[in-house]
């Protein structure tokens, strides 16, 4: 078997979206559906003290209105919102009368219609005994903890840096963000033969067998999660909503099918996002430009109740071949619903600042930006000093600067100007993201018919896992795309893992990979013979038989066969970015050109070159969208997208998305991208890393070097907005 | 899927219809998962004060008692049982709930159930089929303007329109003219591309 390196193939499911047959969770078609509604909590910390539905129950159409007093049995667990898994933490709405974030649910109101639970929800007055907040890290009763998050540190780097001939010593802040992905986050639940389905758009359909089951005191295996499609997910949707436990159990209460589509500005209050983060970098430099010392000391935004780490230091010192090196990580607490991971949920804002910073550095030692980091570079972790499964991020750099024609940057700011006056910038950056896998449990079909099912674990986000899935059945088993059944995202098929943190492909590849190599070997064990050139379901219908079926279990480098039960039962475990011979990370090179408009200070990014080390490209067309998304995120974050919170209240003040903006049609530009290709057999047999989130690491920074260089102003916050630039 | 079975689902539907007595007629019109199973959604209750509406949808005569406060999308997604459309944001920002309006794009999720007696409306469901896509459907698939696929029908229904308006002769007039429409996985290449692909293809209204 060869491996095609760049297979360019449609999107497998690209023919049901573009008919909209896709169905998303909310679009299930279920007999008897009754809908629900949210009364989002006004005060940003306090106690309900009464509510009144009287009104509510009025309203034509509406069935129950749920307060605390009826869910006073749902338990919180570890598997709550914002516990991330420990125990103790977390905090579900509507068990009580306590309230620990503003917008989060105080009511749910159920009906037979949309119209009638919304008017009803309306309806409802609450009053409650407010009493004092933080909304901001910034604020006076904001709580910061005493012991950092994490500390990550390689020789004397305080000695280094005070001894290196260029320092630079600079702050940056990170604002908060919001995923939202465009399907609102929703649930449904229904009982459907025997069992408690909820349908729910999510990067985690185990967390309802595994979590909700415990939250609820159900039998996990009455309990199964389907999510077929999910409408974007980056992060957001990758564990329990605070309303998922609501609805599940206004389903039990009534005996009826509920769905509940969250509004867009409630989700702003009841979802994960990226918290703010401020980051001072101080790095040190000798005359030749090598890089003597990095010290990095970040704080990050944190709920009073949850356990989402601060983990910014764990890439940066594992991008260039620091000589010494010290940083720590913190959080504070402040009185909001917990954040969580959106995309490259660490590594971004990380290399938003290390990179900029980087770009300082350079500026200060007189070197090219791109010859400074290739003069840095280095096979092996700084830290552990572990060699890398493979790096190619020289390979990125090089190949990007010649795709993007960087030769024609001059290093005085504003020196190249557009034909209509405005001022051109061109800037680099690069980003690493951790090579990590899951578990997996495989069961592949094949008919005599030509048909081929398969069943295993993992979410289509957009992603193009279903994509990934077909290219090695394809090239192994030569099976037909559309003859291919992939069933996924539903514990009903097979034990799901979370899908996440870019290991979607380097788990579902080995998957589908070593189910299709032990297809093979069984039909050969039936056929009696080694299997000729005809095509496999053909060999299959010679033995009479109408179909075969093998189970596979993969079991990622570096585990052991208990991942499988874990994996059974819902839990979470993955792999690396340390393995026991070697470190293994994505690495991606990104180019920006910038156009700043004189007379408003309007930033236009014109053309983005993007080269990515993700090992083996399974499909080259889904492959560069997703490095274009990730570059479109990066745009985002560095132009336009920031939740502006209300420290009087609470809450952020721009929770939709005509005020919170992300990147439209008109502020995209060209954007190319290619890959080294090179497979990383060291990880696993498909020779892949992952892609979905080392596509937006580096990509902001680029974009923020790229004003330098045409503005001659360093903004070290985000977005940076016109006003920045008058 | 066949015509048969098609014309199979239409008299099941017709009945029930029938027995309620508040859809007058709603043929063809099911998303196929509600065909696959056999069955179709009851008819929703209406509550409030009902409006009386007539209209066309791809294709198909219907009429109906609706909520007055029913937007189009919600009538077509939680009453006749057309998914394509799909809710963003509910506030007219996000374009995934795009359909046409006697030719002309709107967003669904701002124009009243009510407003559209006497319309022809037109889905995703209705420009193309299985076997013939629409042109524009092709040309997504081409250049992969999509990823997770949530806003692209909103996305393909906008791209006709903007191909009709007269609005795609140059990239930058597509990228205006589609910013109504928000891509969040960042499809946006990939839909300009596709765009271009299908315009001389797709007659200017």
């Amino acid at each position: 078997m060869t491996q095609e390196p760049t297979a360019d193939r449609p999107r497998i499911d690209a023919y049901e979206k573009v008919l909209g047959r896709a169905l998303y969770a909310a679009d299930q078609p279920i007999t008897g559906l009754l809908h629900a509604m949210t009364v989002p909590a006004t005060i940003a910390k306090g106690r309900i003290e009464a509510i009144d539905a009287t009104a509510a129950q009025k309203v034509p159409g509406v069935v129950r209105v749920f307060t605390y007093e009826d869910f006073s049995q749902i338990k919180t667990t570890p598997a709550a919102r914002g516990a991330y898994g420990q125990p103790g933490k977390g905090h579900q709405p509507m068990t009580s009368p306590v309230v620990r974030h503003r917008g989060e649910a105080v009511a749910l109101v159920v009906a037979e219609t949309l119209e009638a639970a919304i008017e009803g929800a309306e309806a409802i007055k609450v009053r409650y005994a407010s009493g004092p907040f933080s909304a901001r890290m910034e604020d006076e009763l904001a709580s910061p903890e005493a012991e950092p998050d994490r500390q990550l540190s390689s020789g004397d780097a305080q000695a280094a840096f005070a001894a290196a001939n260029h320092r630079i010593d600079v702050e940056y802040l990170h604002p908060q963000q919001h995923h939202n992905p465009i399907e609102l986050i929703s649930t449904t639940a229904a009982f459907e033969d025997g069992e408690l389905r909820i349908y729910e758009g999510t990067q985690a359909a185990s967390a309802f067998a595994g979590g909700l089951a415990g939250m609820m005191g159900m039998d996990p295996t009455r309990l199964r999660g389907v999510s077929p499609y999910t409408g974007g997910g980056f992060g957001q949707k990758n564990g329990i909503q605070e309303q998922s436990v609501l609805v599940a159990s206004a389903a039990a209460l009534l005996r009826r099918p509920v769905k509940l589509v969250m509004p867009r500005g409630q989700l702003f209050h009841t979802a994960s996002y990226r918290p703010r983060s401020r980051h001072r970098i101080r790095l040190g430099a000798d005359e030749q430009g090598r890089l003597l010392a990095g010290l990095y000391e970040t704080v990050q935004q944190n709920s009073r109740y949850d356990g989402f780490a601060c983990d910014h230091g764990a890439n940066p010192p594992r991008m260039y071949g620091y000589r010494t090196w010290q940083g720590s990580d913190r959080i504070v607490r402040v009185d909001t619903q917990t954040p969580g991971h959106q995309r490259a949920p660490h590594e971004h804002p990380s290399s938003y600042a290390t990179e900029c910073a980087m770009d300082e550095l350079a500026e200060a030692v007189g070197m090219d930006p791109v010859e400074f980091r290739l003069a840095n570079d280095t096979q092996n972790d700084p830290i552990t000093g572990k060699p890398f499964s493979s790096r190619h991020l020289a390979g990125c750099l090089m190949r990007g600067a010649e795709m993007f024609d960087w030769n024609r940057r001059r290093r005085e700011p504003g020196a190249l100007v557009a034909d209509n006056g405005g001022l051109i910038g061109l800037g680099v950056a690069c980003g690493s993201y951790k090579g990590s896998m899951t578990a997996a449990v495989t069961t592949l079909r094949l008919f005599a018919s030509g048909r081929c099912e398969i069943a295993t674990s993992g979410h289509e986000m957009g992603q193009g896992i279903r994509s990934v899935i077909a290219a090695e059945l394809i090239e192994i088993l030569d099976v037909d795309p559309t003859k291919l059944e992939i069933r996924i995202g539903d514990t009903g098929h097979a034990p799901q893992h979370i899908t996440a943190g870019s290991w979607g492909t380097g788990s579902v590849a080995p998957a589908a990979r070593s189910a299709a190599m032990k297809m093979r070997e069984e039909l050969s064990a039936l056929t009696g013979a080694p299997l000729s050139e005809e095509p496999v379901h053909v060999q299959l219908a010679r033995t009479r038989r109408l179909s075969l079926e093998v189970t596979v279990n993969t079991i990622p480098l570096g585990k052991d066969g208990q991942v499988i039960e874990q994996l059974r039962r819902g839990i979470p475990s993955t792999t690396g970015p340390e393995y026991p011979e070697f470190m293994a990370f994505s690495w991606i090179a990104h180019f920006a050109e910038v156009h700043v408009e004189t007379s408003t200070g309007r930033v236009r990014v014109k053309r983005v070159v993007s080269v990515a080390d993700c090992g083996r490209v399974m499909n080259r067309r889904t492959a560069e969208s997703q490095v274009r998304g990730g570059v479109v995120w990066g745009i985002g974050a560095a132009l336009r997208e920031a939740g502006e919170t209300d420290p009087r209240f609470g809450g952020v003040l721009n929770n939709d998305l005509a005020e919170y903006v992300v990147p439209v049609n008109a502020d995209i530009g060209t954007i190319d991208v290619d890959f080294i290709g090179e497979p990383d057999f060291k990880l696993n047999m498909s020779g892949v890393k992952g892609l979905g989130e080392v596509a937006m690491v580096g990509a902001a920074a680029a974009v923020v070097n790229a004003v330098y260089n045409a503005t001659g102003r360093r903004i070290r916050h985000l977005p940076i907005r016109i006003e920045d630039l008058l | 899927m066949s015509d048969a079975h098609d014309s199979k689902i239409f008299e099941v539907t017709r009945r029930q219809v029938l027995e309620v007595g508040t859809i007058v007629s709603m043929s063809g019109m099911l998303p196929a998962a509600a065909q696959a199973q056999g069955s179709v959604s009851q008819p929703t209750p209406e509550n409030g004060a009902t409006v009386r509406v007539s209209f066309q949808i791809n294709g198909q005569p219907g009429a109906m008692e609706i909520d007055a406060r029913a937007s189009l999308l919600d009538m077509l997604r939680e009453r006749l049982g057309l998914a394509g459309a799909k809710k963003g944001c509910d506030h007219g920002q996000c374009g995934a709930c795009t359909v046409h309006i006697d030719g002309r794009r709107v967003a669904s999720c701002l124009t009243l159930a009510a407003k559209v007696d006497g319309r022809t409306v037109t889905t995703i469901e209705g420009i193309g089929s299985a076997d013939a896509l629409h042109p524009m459907q092709q040309a997504f698939i081409d250049h992969d303007a999509l990823q997770c696929g949530y806003c692209t029908p909103g996305q393909i229904m906008a791209a006709i329109a903007c191909v009709k308006e007269g609005h795609a002769s140059t990239p930058e007039d597509i990228r205006e003219y589609m910013s109504g429409n928000i891509c969040r996985c960042g499809a946006y290449v990939g839909i300009v591309a596709a765009i271009q692909q299908a315009a001389p293809q797709i007659e200017r209204g």
